[in-house]
């Protein structure tokens, strides 16, 4: 069996897919720890914009949708997305077109599972998200997603904040979208360090006394509460970190 | 700037209105503006006791000269009294909405002073959020019974989604035990409202159009004697001929010891059959004389798709590889995103039971009402009753566990219009 790994990226997926094609039971995935077992040949893939680009532009010739839903998926944290992107593209290759509706074949549910996970994390996040007023008075917000979305959500708060200077950093990339006011970019960013504005501790204090004072004690709900927001996010909401002060 | 405590009066007073939705709006943000709405809503938290929170709901005074005989903050009632004024609201408005912590505001007040007063305070605090604090996000306001009507028209231009509560099914409850509120003080404003969205969205209006999300309303189920069949029948007049977008149940419980209220809490159950019903009024195209008898209950056993199934068995079971939409939609357990998913796959292949599975479409329930290729999986007659009761037993007692506490009954109460 052969496995193909590549770094992560698009280009390097659709390398590898050009690669790995005509290979029998060939496994594409970026994830180098997977556990192997011992008639695997494992090779490495690193991209090539010549094959990559051969792969799209079939892919886009059969469905020019597709590679927006791989890109999606691409997106996940799912150690498994490669594979399921891969499979995804062989039967649109097998049925010369879209397979999106085919809603009852196994590789189309596993991608739009995958897809659906994203997208709901990017619509979670929409909520969830928390700023923070800087001395400057520019917004910084520090998340950990599941999945790559941070240049997906940018535009949403880019829309909303207006003129407003803010920072959306996926501290687990080490990642952030920046925005000046005006445009906003991606950039690297590792540690930030932030000095909060003066009444910034006031308004998060009020908020954790709205978030106390709107429950209601006598129909706790624990179960639901944790499903609708999961803990790990709790991380990044000052209603769910320390009483109010 | 405002105090925690004052928050405090203020939130726990309005906790109890049950809408919290940001949805039906797509206002867009201004050039110098802060905010705009999406149109599917956003959840920005929830609360330990399992509700979203959406926007920032406040009262913006619990001094109330009404005396209401259900609310917690009648005239007569114990409470602690407290009051905001407009720019107060606005600056915890703009501070939690850049902080990401909201979608919008939904503000309500008690009446303090006279109806035209505190529907003018109101309008006052949108208009001034809107235009001085240029705030484009989501705003829900609570509209104040026998206040002038152009308030109300003045604000709806300022605002995403108006609501006044209808509170009891029936004008004779109301009477009873709402003297201050008439039926009409409620319906009027309301019509006039109607008209404003109606000429707007006739008349193609794109900019500033009037209530973009509507209106909604709200009532207490059970401390009065109205039929679910009569509710359910005030639902469908509101949906169907005011344009309203939901219809609010709140179980009742007693909080509040008066001769004219019952001393005991209505089920939870009742609450939530009606909230079944409502959505297949409202969503699924169901008659309202398809789900209950004008005098009749909901059955307490079966939610309200299932009853009727079971009533209806001459047209079951339907294959699924055939069925029309609309019929599918009518199939226990199959809801509109599984008839979405049944629909697009089997135009490319027939499908069995286990690609159902597969494509996760609930059977539990479903199995019993279709056949897959001619086959069927389900049980009949007396058996499909006892499966069917033994399935409803256990989602019911999942969904409703939070809310057994008789002090939940708090919910009747809505702490506010």
């Amino acid at each position: 069996m052969k496995v193909f790994i590549t770094d992560g990226t698009a280009e390097a997926f659709y390398t590898a897919v050009f690669v790995a094609y005509a290979e029998k039971g060939a496994i594409i995935t970026s994830q180098e720890n997977r556990q192997l077992s011992f008639d695997t040949e494992i090779i490495n893939i690193s991209a090539d914009a010549k094959k990559a680009g051969r792969v799209r532009a079939r892919l886009d010739k059969l469905d020019r949708y597709a590679a927006g839903d791989i890109d999606l998926a691409l997106r996940s944290g799912d150690s498994l997305k490669e594979q399921a992107a891969f499979e995804y593209i062989k039967l649109i290759v097998q049925n010369g077109r879209a397979v999106r509706k085919m809603l009852s074949l196994p590789a189309v549910i596993e991608l739009n599972d995958i897809i659906h996970r994203v997208k709901s994390e990017l619509h979670n996040m929409k909520g969830f998200m928390r700023f923070m007023e800087t001395e400057s008075g520019a917004l910084y917000a520090p998340y950990s997603p599941d999945n790559d979305i941070t240049d997906l959500i940018a535009p949403h708060f880019k829309a909303r904040l207006g003129m407003q200077k803010f920072v959306i950093h996926d501290v687990k990339r080490k990642k952030a979208a920046l925005c000046d006011g005006k445009e906003w970019f991606m950039a690297e960013v590792g540690e930030a360090e932030i000095y909060l504005s003066e009444y910034e501790r006031t308004f998060e204090n009020l908020w954790k006394k709205y978030y106390s004072s709107v429950n209601i004690k006598e129909r706790p709900h624990e179960k639901q509460m944790k499903g609708y927001m999961p803990v790990r996010y709790w991380k990044f909401l000052p209603e769910k970190n320390s009483p109010t002060e | 700037m405002l105090d925690a405590t004052t928050l405090q009066i203020l939130t726990e007073s309005a906790k109890y209105d049950v809408s919290c939705s940001s949805s039906g709006s797509k206002r867009a943000n201004t050039a110098d503006g802060l905010g705009n709405a999406s149109v599917g809503g956003i959840c920005h938290s929830f609360t330990p006791d399992g509700r979203c929170i959406s926007l920032l709901k406040i009262l913006m005074s619990n001094e109330c000269v009404y005396d209401c005989e259900y609310c917690p903050n009648r005239r007569s009632a114990d409470v602690r009294r407290a009051h905001i004024s407009p720019d107060e609201i606005c600056e915890l408005t703009i501070n939690f909405y850049k902080r990401n912590y909201i979608e919008g505001l939904f503000l309500s007040s008690a009446v303090s002073g006279t109806p035209d007063k505190t529907m003018e305070l109101l309008t006052e605090t949108v208009i001034k959020l809107r235009k001085q604090y240029n705030f484009n996000g989501y705003i829900h306001l609570k509209g104040i019974p026998h206040a002038d009507s152009a308030l109300a028209m003045k604000a709806a231009k300022y605002v995403d989604r108006m609501s006044y509560n209808i509170e009891l099914p029936s004008e004779k409850s109301l009477k009873l035990l709402a003297p201050q509120k008439t039926k009409d003080s409620l319906i009027t404003p309301m019509k006039k409202l109607q008209t404003a969205i109606v000429y707007d969205r006739e008349n193609k209006v794109k900019k500033g159009k009037v209530l973009p999300a509507g209106q909604t309303t709200q009532m207490i189920v059970g401390a009065s004697p109205e039929s679910d069949g009569q509710i359910l029948r005030l639902t469908e007049y509101l949906y169907r001929h005011m344009d309203l977008k939901r219809v609010y149940y709140s179980s009742y419980i007693p909080v509040v010891e008066s001769p004219l209220l019952p001393a005991t809490p209505t089920g939870l159950l009742r609450e939530h059959r009606l909230y079944q019903a409502d959505w297949l009024i409202r969503f699924y195209g169901f008659d309202v004389n398809e789900i209950c008898g004008e005098g009749e209950n909901l059955s307490t056993e079966y939610d309200p798709k299932c009853a009727w199934a079971l009533r209806n068995m001459h047209l079951f079971p339907v294959e699924i590889n055939k069925a029309p939409l609309e019929m599918l939609l009518r199939v226990p357990g199959i809801g509109a995103k599984s008839a979405y998913k049944i629909i697009e796959a089997r135009r490319f292949a027939a499908l069995d039971f286990d690609n159902l599975a597969k494509m996760r479409i609930v059977l539990k329930r479903a199995r019993h009402f279709i056949t897959c290729k001619g086959r069927f999986y389900g049980s009949e007659g007396g058996a499909l009753k006892a499966a069917l009761l033994i399935d409803e037993k256990s989602r019911t007692d999942e969904q409703l566990s939070l809310f057994s506490t008789p002090s939940v009954a708090l919910s009747a109460l809505t702490g506010e219009l």
